[in-house]
């Protein structure tokens, strides 16, 4: 149960996030809402760091670097984020932002990229796949 | 209409990405000290931009308000929240119950318009087209055989 709650909160606080991001960007700017909310984000997750030293510093030379530029992109996501949101609403944004997270995640463990233990296709994910579209086609009609 | 579909597939596609090339951090370095390096990259890159594409109006703050300072700590929120579902559910469920839970707020959020966005009202036809897409993620996640799954647990 405990858990559940937590799944859904972390889930809940994902809109959220782009909601107060579509929201500050009115008043300030898209580009600032994003420089702001991962400046103070990155403060608070530092302080914490620092408080639980769970940190393995030494663990980022272990990784391949590549795979430490992920935060970078968050700039761009927050920005496609935000304007999509002003655009089209939050469900329809929600929507087909994770029909192309699922569709990708779900190529490269096919194909095994970055790395990945390659995964068997399963009927289930196209149809899963199809029926998440075909929610899209109704919400848009 | 279209332009905001394909900037939110732009959108899940990084995530999709920033997703997996977090895990093989996370894998190696702990989920605080990755959440920091994350998010401040994401902060050095937004900064960039932000002075490429507006130069030095980036610093114009005239019309912010307390609580926009605050709200890097929600990034912060769906860590604490995330880690701790995976560790008490394992990864499939977690991340199911998430993906839903994102689509269920953000449906409520467009009908409350909430925070002064535009108020998208609600419509039977709102309910059934988040509802197939809650299906298709139930299907996509748990249908099937249930073999170990190792990226796609993560997004």
């Amino acid at each position: 149960m405990k858990g559940i709650i937590f799944a859904l909160l972390g889930g809940a606080f994902i809109t959220l996030q782009g909601v107060a991001n579509s929201r500050i960007s009115q008043d300030i700017g898209t580009w600032q809402a994003a420089t702001i909310t991962q400046l103070t984000g990155f403060i608070m997750a530092f302080l914490i760091l620092l408080f639980v030293r769970d940190g393995r510093g030494q663990g980022f030379k272990q990784v391949k670097p590549l795979y430490l530029t992920g935060g970078s992109f968050a700039a761009i996501i927050i920005f496609t984020n935000v304007t999509a949101i002003h655009e089209v609403g939050v469900t329809l944004t929600i929507s087909a932002l994770l029909i192309a997270q699922l569709s990708l995640t779900f190529i490269i463990d096919i194909k095994g990229w970055f790395g990945v233990a390659k995964q068997k296709i399963r009927l289930s994910q196209f149809i899963g796949i199809g029926m998440m579209i075909t929610g899209v086609v109704i919400l848009r009609s | 209409m279209v332009l905001g579909i394909v900037l939110a597939l732009i959108a899940g596609s990084l995530v999709s990405l920033q997703n997996i090339f977090n895990s093989k951090v996370n894998e190696r370095a702990g989920s605080w000290a990755t959440t920091t390096l994350v998010l401040g990259l994401g902060f050095l890159a937004s900064l960039m931009f932000g002075l490429i594409f507006e130069g030095k109006q980036i610093f114009n703050f005239q019309h912010m308000q307390t609580w926009y300072w605050f709200s890097g700590m929600i990034g912060v929120g769906v860590v604490v929240c995330l880690v701790q579902g995976m560790k008490l559910l394992g990864p499939t469920y977690a991340t199911s119950i998430a993906l839903i839970a994102q689509l269920g707020f953000a449906l409520m959020w467009d009908s409350l318009g909430w925070l002064g966005l535009e108020k998208v009202p609600f419509t039977p036809q709102q309910l059934i087209g988040v509802l197939m897409v809650v299906g298709g993620i139930i299907v996509f996640k748990l249908g099937g055989g249930r073999e170990t799954q190792k990226s796609s647990e993560l997004t």
